[in-house]
């Protein structure tokens, strides 16, 4: 009897103990998240008002506001998103339905895919500036930018769809044929709104790696602040300004923690709307009321 | 209701604006310039050029920046109208003009806290050599020096390494920086950390009460003002480059540039206009 007791107190406390450790990894984990955001806020809501998210930057960044930053990282996104999102759901659908897992196209494929994630953003950016601002003749443009950034994020939107679209039961496709539906409708009628939460996390890190990213864009959107006028204009992105206010603006410290805590922000509330917009489409579609 | 048919009308939509947005020409490309190179000098230019555009109408000048060596391949390539480069052109470069904007100072800059108060060269070699790695063999506390190097390709490393006649392969560095602030926020985050960087960005960061202090370097103060009265032994030109001889715009800005108009910009970003002299 006692015997028995120690073993089952043994075991208790061994849960226990499992049980503490994951609490403090969880803990640690989201202490990181609050220290950073504490932090960007401590140094950085004294600067915010309403003039900074439209003024233009003054004394290399010191003063002023980050209004044409913005609009340029939101033009740049959208080229990138515009040319990529087609692109890479369509390798997706290609990879997950129409050609079988274990087929040697689609290993290769995949394998270029898996090589061309693990590429350094900085080789992008060389690349984008070799090609499209001097080989195409784009320049220091939005456009180039947006189109070295789509190159990047194929990896991301591609194998996050993929996944999706393979995490979908067998049994819907079977459902489906046996109604007679032909292979298109069941890919945009179900199949592609049943992944969509997958296919929506999938862009939503695109979309966080995009706004992020400074490397590849100091070389192919550049440095320029002005508000853009065309597509063709040079426009500086957030994350750059942001690099470039800390290291390489004296004094630059102010703001730099302001616009660090407006892409942050920005970032959360990108999150929470496409989770919405995803799972609202997925219970609209295949969930009927 | 049908979603789908509203998402692909909303994708469509989409296209549109940007081929719109696209489709708007933008300003004549014969009134842009484009200008690469330093970015120690580029926040200078994008004032600069910002003041030039708004009393020219009409003109566009981009700044971009990537480092000295890039504002001279640029130039050499056609990609750009103009370059920057921070510091005097090397004999291998003569296909170049370069027209002085303004003068910078590098010295040496230790935590405001380090007891140390003046290094002479052979001193500050053995550090960078690695021939010296405690504080008091110079004459401070019993600590490691932690030396910070910059990266290569940076016209600071060059003057530095020509100033006290080192090479880059004898200096053993414990942390490499790229651009001033950041050298100076290590050297402030680090009590024993030694380093070398613009004098104007040092004073400006000192001004706002970071804690590290400038050097003397033979015995002449570290300041914006002793390279201005041009006493300060390792200083520097920030220049403009151009190949070949500008025309046009582009000569209308580098005559701009280097004006009197221009000189409270200079001197806002820290460093000395050259006409003072």
């Amino acid at each position: 009897m006692p015997e028995i007791t120690f073993v089952r107190s043994r075991s208790i406390l061994r849960d226990r103990l499992v049980q503490l450790l994951v609490y403090a990894a969880v803990l640690v984990v989201s202490g990181v998240f609050i220290w950073i955001l504490a932090d960007l806020v401590r140094g950085g809501v004294a600067h915010l008002s309403w003039n900074f998210f439209v003024d233009s930057p003054r004394d290399a960044g010191r003063a002023g506001g980050i209004g044409p930053i913005l609009v340029s990282t939101a033009l740049i996104l959208l080229v990138a998103l515009v040319v990529a999102l087609p692109l890479a759901w369509a390798t997706a659908v290609l990879l997950a339905e129409f050609v079988p897992a274990t087929s040697k196209f689609g290993t290769i494929v995949r394998y270029s895919l898996q090589v061309l994630a693990g590429v350094p953003s900085i080789v992008f950016g060389l690349f984008g500036n070799a090609f499209f601002s001097i080989y195409l003749g784009l320049g220091f443009s939005i456009l180039s930018g947006g189109l070295t950034l789509a190159c990047m994020l194929l990896p991301i939107l591609v194998s996050t769809a993929e996944a999706g679209l393979r995490a979908v039961p067998e049994n819907y496709r079977m459902s489906a044929a046996a109604l007679g539906m032909s292979r298109t409708a069941t890919l945009l009628h179900l199949l592609l709104p049943a992944a969509a939460p997958a296919l929506a996390a999938g862009l939503l890190l695109g979309i966080g790696r995009a706004v992020a990213e400074t490397a590849a864009l100091l070389f192919t959107s550049g440095y320029v602040e002005r508000m853009p006028g065309s597509l063709l204009d040079s426009g500086r992105a957030l994350a750059l300004h942001i690099f470039d206010l800390s290291m390489n603006v004296p004094g630059g410290d102010a703001p730099a923690y302001a616009s660090a805590l407006v892409l942050v922000v920005l970032l959360l509330a990108i999150n929470i709307v496409a989770m919405k917009l995803a799972y609202g489409l997925q219970r609209k579609r295949i969930m009927p009321a | 209701m049908h979603p789908s048919k509203q998402g692909w009308g909303f994708f469509a939509a989409v296209v549109m604006i940007a081929f719109i947005v696209l489709a708007n020409p933008g300003s004549a490309a014969s009134n842009k310039l484009v200008i690469t190179g330093s970015s120690t000098v580029a926040p200078l230019v994008g004032e600069i050029a910002r003041r030039f555009e708004s009393r020219n109408p009409g003109v566009r000048i981009d700044v971009q920046t990537g480092g000295s060596s890039r504002g001279i391949y640029d130039v050499r390539n056609g990609v750009a109208d103009i370059g920057m480069v921070s510091r005097a052109l090397k004999p291998d470069e003569t296909d170049l003009q370069a027209f002085t904007l303004a003068m910078d100072g590098i010295s040496m800059i230790l935590h405001a806290s380090n007891p140390v108060e003046a290094l002479n060269q052979q001193q500050v070699v053995d550090i960078y050599s690695g021939r010296v790695s405690n504080w008091k063999s110079v004459g401070g506390r019993n600590a490691r020096i932690t030396v910070v190097n910059k990266a290569e390709g940076r016209s600071t490393l060059t003057l530095f390494l020509d100033y006290f006649s080192l090479k880059n392969s004898e200096i053993k560095p414990h942390i490499v920086i790229g651009d001033n602030p950041q050298g100076i926020k290590t050297i402030a985050g680090n009590a024993n950390a030694i380093g070398y960087v613009s004098i104007g960005a040092a004073e400006f960061e000192i001004n706002y009460g970071v804690p590290v202090k400038l050097l003397p370097l033979d015995r002449v103060d570290a300041s914006v003002d002793t390279v201005r009265r041009g006493i300060f032994p390792l200083s520097r030109p920030l220049n403009l480059i151009s190949r070949p001889a500008p025309q046009g715009l582009a000569k209308e800005f580098i005559d701009f540039a280097r004006s009197t108009q221009v000189h409270d910009l200079i001197e806002a970003q820290y460093y000395v206009p050259v006409s003072i002299h």
